[in-house]
């Protein structure tokens, strides 16, 4: 990442604060437009619908031109693959053009030549490995994904492009479970990042986009983790099977049967651990994301007990769990409300400077999507029938 | 936690930007020392109501004839009663214009509710035995019911609730868009759609002209333009239905352009687009033309969209 790239980003940071202190009415316009000047912004950048848009004909833009020249090409293979590889890197360099000597930052077309050059560059990758050198499958994914992996890694770290440094940190892992003891490798490598990334998504030194980056990575190599130690992962061989190695014959003992084997006790441990110290470690450093890591793990394995355990009816369970899950919500909710100034050990239920609108915004866009009832059939008009209501619609569907 | 923005919050102060009193609190919350779960919170109420609706559901399916038909009606009844008696205890008095929710649970519990409302009277609707001609009156009824709630507690997930229920009522739901369901012979899909889309963005149009519950009017336009150009779409195999999404989508970006609408006016533009294509997809045998025709096209889009930026000035 280049110095002015990493000032730039800088000023933004500091920019996008003043407008949440704006929005929140801790200072008024004059001090804001002051504090746009005292960091001024010297890139090109787009607001986010236009940068949707502007990805999105930028995609369709360079696949119609791909499209054209593979057309004339006449479905050759190799020169396909060479179209693809070269298209990979002549996007990679207009990438480069783009957030170097336009000043494009945020604008939507970068973006998109920088994930379809990487794209083409494993197309054509894959083409000379699987189809050129005609290699096996079991040789040429992890070389793959270890290209991947470099090649998100090296986008992240010059473009700073968060996603990329999870897309890559994935990837590792993809070609790391080809190892035999793909699995041990995943756990040894988490255990041993999780304490410097923290420090690292922190770190002043560090330009915003690559603590982005360090915290992305975390929670990847987390996932990771959690994957590795889960008790069903271990019993189904998830991490072997990525590793497309033959998982061999299941564990000895079923893990149904209440006398498991020590490895499946301590798989069991392992995924009730897990998200109890990722939660620890969120509460600590005060780290969001890591706090809705720590939570998602926590459901897993909430579900995970209730599948071995076998809790029933389902009903039940999901009536019990939700209303517990709304009652251990509100008593949060009380516990900080009720601490001196609102807050309780540095955390708060107060919105402080949250985007009202956006968050607004949000909630309508999760309740159109996730609550809207099955409609009706024109013209059906069905008697009653048992079928099954869609979650949250709670039998708003007619179809109960 | 904020490093740019711990060392910037002294700078401003020295200059006079930030009010002197105010940096101690920015900086504990720049510093990560303070940190508000605000949205985390209801975010986890919301997976909570979706878990224990979802439960309901499956409570009221599993044991219709184990449990009786008048006993799960009573308990789906009273818990939506005691749901929606907390709210209206906590409830602070109407207005037409936004009003600050009491508290962080307000808005979710009043959902729960309303669920709760919606499931007991499809439940009823089936037991009483109700002729087929009447069947599916009850998502009528929770439409009302949801928008009452909305307008009386000014909630705008009620609002929306309201809205996809009553669209659920026409035989709508923005999830059936592009499925087999919208593209059938029948048509009825399409014009129901494009039906409530024009009900819904007048709707929102009104409320605001009005000025009542102008905060609505973004979901009801939002929702109607989706559907209406949902329900345009749907009938492209025919490019007279191209056509109309052509000038559609176009009418749809030269409002949002001039009222800088952002979001409304990226609607309009993928429509019109789409609707140009299609109308050119039938002098396109070739499929090297077509291929040409995208990278063209979208070239220029993204030169007009460059130059739409610079006028529209939308904050990055």
């Amino acid at each position: 990442m280049t110095p002015e790239l990493d000032r730039a980003d800088r000023a933004a940071a500091v920019r996008a604060a003043a407008r949440s202190w704006r929005r929140a009415g801790v200072i008024d316009d004059a001090a804001l437009a002051a504090a746009e000047s005292a960091f001024p912004d010297d890139r090109v950048r787009a607001g986010p619908v236009f940068r949707v848009l502007l990805f999105l004909f930028t995609v369709v833009a360079v696949s119609g031109v791909l499209g054209f020249l593979a057309a004339g090409l006449g479905g050759h293979d190799q020169a396909l693959a060479t179209l693809a590889a070269v298209a990979g890197a002549a996007l990679l360099a207009l990438t480069e053009l783009q957030v170097g000597v336009l000043r494009r930052r945020q604008g939507g077309t970068e973006a998109a030549t920088s994930l379809l050059g990487i794209g083409l560059l494993l197309a054509a990758a894959a083409w000379f490995l699987l189809g050129a050198r005609r290699m096996e499958a079991a040789e040429g994914v992890p070389m793959l994904c270890a290209l991947a992996a470099a090649l998100a890694g090296a986008a992240a770290w010059r473009w700073g492009y968060p996603l990329y440094a999870a897309l890559g940190t994935a990837a590792a892992l993809a070609a790391l479970a080809h190892l035999p003891a793909g699995r041990a490798v995943w756990i040894a490598l988490a255990l041993a990042a999780a304490p410097a990334l923290p420090r690292l998504s922190e770190s002043p030194r560090l330009p915003p986009a690559h603590r982005s980056s360090a915290m992305a990575v975390l929670l990847v190599a987390l996932g990771g983790l959690y994957l590795a130690v889960h008790v069903g992962s271990w019993e189904q061989r998830l991490v072997e099977r990525l590793g497309g190695r033959d998982p061999g014959p299941s564990p000895p003992v079923s893990l149904s049967s209440p006398h498991g084997s020590l490895p499946w006790w301590l798989a069991m441990a392992a995924t009730a651990l897990v998200p109890v110290l990722v939660l620890a470690a969120g509460l600590r450093r005060r780290r969001l994301p890591l706090l809705l890591a720590g939570t998602v793990a926590a459901v897993a394995s909430l579900a995970t007990f209730q599948q071995y355990l076998r809790l029933e009816p389902a009903w039940l369970v999901l009536t019990g769990a939700g209303a517990l899950w709304i009652a251990v919500v509100l008593g949060l909710w009380r516990y900080l409300d009720s601490g001196p100034a609102g807050e309780r050990g540095g955390f708060t239920a107060a919105p402080l400077l949250t985007d009202a609108r956006r968050q607004a915004a949000l909630e309508v866009g999760a309740a159109v999507l996730t609550l809207q009832p099955e409609a009706r059939a024109a013209g059906d008009e069905r008697p009653f029938e048992g079928g099954g209501g869609r979650s949250g619609g709670a039998g708003a569907t007619g179809e109960l | 936690m904020n490093p740019d923005v711990v060392l910037a919050i002294p700078a401003l102060v020295e200059s006079g930007a930030l009010p002197p009193a105010a940096a101690p609190r920015l900086l504990r919350i720049a510093r990560g020392e303070l940190v508000s779960v605000h949205a985390e919170l209801r975010a986890l109420l919301y997976a909570g109501v979706l878990l224990l609706t979802g439960g309901v559901g499956l409570l009221v399916r599993q044991n219709l004839d184990r449990i009786g038909p008048v006993a799960i009606a009573t308990v789906l009844g009273l818990a939506a009663a005691a749901a929606l008696a907390w709210v209206a205890r906590v409830a602070p008095p109407f207005s037409w214009q936004e009003v600050a929710s009491p508290n962080l649970a307000f808005d979710y519990i009043l959902l729960l509710g309303i669920l709760l409302v919606a499931a007991d009277l499809a439940y009823c609707e089936v037991q009483l035995g109700l002729p087929a001609s009447h069947r599916s009156w009850h998502l009528l009824i929770v439409a009302g019911l949801a928008g009452l709630a909305a307008f009386r507690f000014d909630s705008r997930v009620a609002f929306s609730l309201s809205l996809t229920t009553f669209a659920a009522w026409r035989g709508v739901a923005l999830a059936d868009a592009g499925t087999a369901r919208a593209w059938g012979a029948s048509g009825a899909w399409r014009w129901n759609a494009i039906a409530c889309g024009i009900l819904f963005a007048g709707l929102g149009l009104g409320l605001a002209h009005w000025r009542r519950k102008a905060h609505f009017e973004p979901v009801a336009v939002h929702l109607g333009c989706l559907l209406a150009l949902g329900g345009i779409a749907a009938g492209m195999d025919d490019p007279a239905w191209g056509a109309a999404l052509l000038l559609a989508g176009a009418a749809l970006a030269g409002v949002a352009y001039r009222t800088r609408r952002f979001p409304l006016f990226a609607y309009g533009v993928v429509a019109a687009y789409a609707g140009v294509t299609r109308l050119l997809a039938e002098l396109f045998h070739d499929a090297a033309l077509g291929c040409l025709w995208l990278a063209a096209s979208s070239a220029m889009m993204i030169a007009g969209l460059l130059v739409a930026h610079r006028r529209m000035k939308e904050p990055a």
